[in-house]
């Protein structure tokens, strides 16, 4: 069982302030009680199947310049600087 | 002017010229403005879509190259990205994002001389099926304004349904465009994963979902995907498609075809008026020569818990990135620290959002990974087998797209189980990557029913075949609006 300490850790780890906590303890709980399906599905030695990307069909790893000056577009600037919170 | 016409006649009519790309654009940002007060399909309307029209017209009096759409009004969810305007996701947390790019299902309908009308709404993230989630309100039907038009493409289907546009490009992840297809009687498809280009559609679940295109008939999904199909450098999961011509060959018929009926499908909780619909399609199926038989897919029953734990994974991981710092709404970062920053401005994520973010957070994490998300994963490779296996049995597979009928809003807004049930028959090619179909079936109580085919891996061209012949023995009334 899912506690409402674990939600609020996950939710932490996330990087999202939750403000109503029992509204979303309740509903992460319903959704998390239906997915229990999963357990009857006998799917224990099932392989899990991945899709194949051959090397060669990647994009070669290198720079293509962007045509626009793409700083323009964003909210806060200065120069070629972002303003950002404080780090420490 | 009637806007009430396809794809193709829009075509016909402005080759002939009946019409001009100018006068039918036109009228239908006219209608827009006249009656989507009522609808909010729009989030936004492209100001510059008669002057592009009067261009497309330009070109064909001075009898230069004009592309396959000859201007035609077209509606794009707004999660995919169209240079130099805004992109939401019909959030909070993008309101303020210009797309510096074209999305390649963009870049190929501008090469095409498409006309992008506006950019319409949804559920927030393309999270939801009903567009309740939208953060800017939701959209409303056009048969009944007091229902749900479905989503999470529901903006795309109010538009096509409602004359608003002639077709409209949408995002399938678990059923986002069947799903309002069948709510708002238009059709719409999922095409087999990787015929699509989705590079600039804002990832929810990048391993299922796919752009689709919503019209008013199975001949205009053709001629799109014919635009829209192709290897693109930009997504290495795109597939060759061999240039496949989607519209030759489209009256083939079904004469002779295997189609199974999914019992798991029209069991358990499938409106009556939704199963006596599928009876009758597919006793129609039988008259054009067709042989139907029962099939039964096990694996279904879990479809939906496998779908929400993968889709829920992936999107804690894809909405990591907005950070606002970037782009996004304005909220300055005086007093704040970094991460305190960081998680206060996600607090604008809508709750649904959240709430699967959380999720994607818990699933996957050490300690339950084994419980949840590897399972998820085990039932999506055995279903993709008991897939591939009734496809060696059958041409296609039949079931109703939704088992229920449009519901009123704010009806199931609070029970997320009742809202995952709703996903029980479209999840299943998206998770097996296979393609399917809705198209309009009927009309119940004035409430429209979806019938979906289903065809296997890359067989798209004779899905749209089957999908052609069942949709020749339909005849509904015009929407009301």
């Amino acid at each position: 069982m899912v506690t409402e300490d674990e939600i609020e850790q996950v939710a932490k780890l996330m990087k999202i302030e939750v403000y109503d906590h029992k509204e979303f303890v309740e509903k992460v709980h319903v959704m998390l009680n239906y997915f229990e399906i999963l357990d009857s599905a006998g799917v224990e030695d099932e392989e899990i199947t991945m899709r194949d990307v051959s090397l060669s069909s990647l994009r070669e790893d290198k720079h293509i310049p962007f045509e626009d000056n793409l700083i323009e577009k964003l909210n806060n600037y200065k120069g070629s600087y972002i303003r950002a919170p404080k780090m420490v | 002017m009637n806007l009430k016409i396809s794809a193709l006649e829009y075509i016909d009519q402005v080759k002939n010229g009946q019409i001009s790309a100018e006068e039918f654009v036109s009228a239908t940002i006219d209608r827009i403005k006249k009656i989507d007060g009522k609808l909010h399909a729009f989030l936004q309307i492209n100001p510059d879509a008669v002057e592009q029209a009067r261009k497309v017209d330009k070109k064909i009096k001075l009898g230069e190259k004009v592309g396959a759409c000859f201007g035609m009004p077209i509606s794009i969810k707004d999660n995919i990205c169209i240079k130099n305007s805004k992109t939401t996701c019909a959030s909070k947390m993008l309101e303020n994002f210009i797309a510096p790019y074209d999305a390649t299902v963009i870049s190929k309908l501008k090469q095409q001389d498409a006309i992008f009308v506006g950019k319409v709404n949804m559920d927030e993230f393309a999270m939801g099926l009903t567009t309740e989630f939208s953060a800017y309100g939701p959209s409303k039907n056009p048969w009944n304004t007091d229902y749900v038009p479905g989503g999470s493409s529901g903006g795309s289907a109010v538009s096509v349904s409602a004359f608003e546009c002639v077709a409209s490009l949408g995002s399938d992840t678990g059923g986002s465009v069947r799903n309002p297809a069948s709510f708002c009687s238009t059709v719409g498809y999922k095409p087999t994963y990787g015929l699509i280009s989705r590079y600039g559609l804002i990832s929810y679940a990048n391993s299922i979902e796919q752009i689709g295109p919503m019209t008013r008939t199975v001949k205009d999904t053709a001629f799109l995907l014919n635009i829209l199909c192709g290897l693109d450098t930009n997504d290495n999961t795109t597939i060759d498609n061999g240039n496949q011509d989607y519209l030759s060959e489209i009256d083939s018929g079904i004469e002779g075809k295997k189609i199974g009926i999914i019992q798991e499908m029209i069991g358990e909780g499938i409106d009556s008026q939704v199963l006596s619909a599928t009876k009758d399609a597919i006793s129609k199926l039988e008259g054009l020569g067709a042989i139907c038989d029962n099939v039964s897919i096990d694996m279904v029953k879990y479809s939906v818990a496998s779908y929400y734990t993968i889709t829920a994974t992936e999107a804690g991981s894809n909405l990591a990135r907005y950070d606002n710092i970037r782009y996004g709404y304005e909220f300055p970062v005086e007093g704040y620290e970094f991460n305190s920053y960081i998680s206060k401005v996600r607090s604008k994520f809508g709750p649904e959002v959240i709430r699967r973010m959380i999720l994607g957070g818990f699933v996957p994490s050490a300690g339950h990974a084994g419980k949840y998300f590897l399972k998820a994963l085990k039932v999506k490779s055995k279903l993709t087998k008991e897939v591939n296996q009734a496809f060696k049995k059958y041409d296609f597979l039949i079931a109703p797209t939704v088992p229920v009928l449009p519901f009123k809003i704010g009806e199931k807004i609070n029970d997320p189980v009742a809202l995952f049930l709703v996903d029980i028959n479209t999840v299943m090619s998206n998770l097996s990557g296979t393609p399917s179909i809705s198209i309009p079936y009927a009309i119940s109580n004035g409430l429209p029913i979806g019938m979906q085919l289903l065809a296997k891996h890359r067989d798209d061209k004779s899905l749209l075949q089957a999908a052609r012949a069942l949709e020749t023995t339909v005849q509904l009334p015009e929407v009301p609006i």
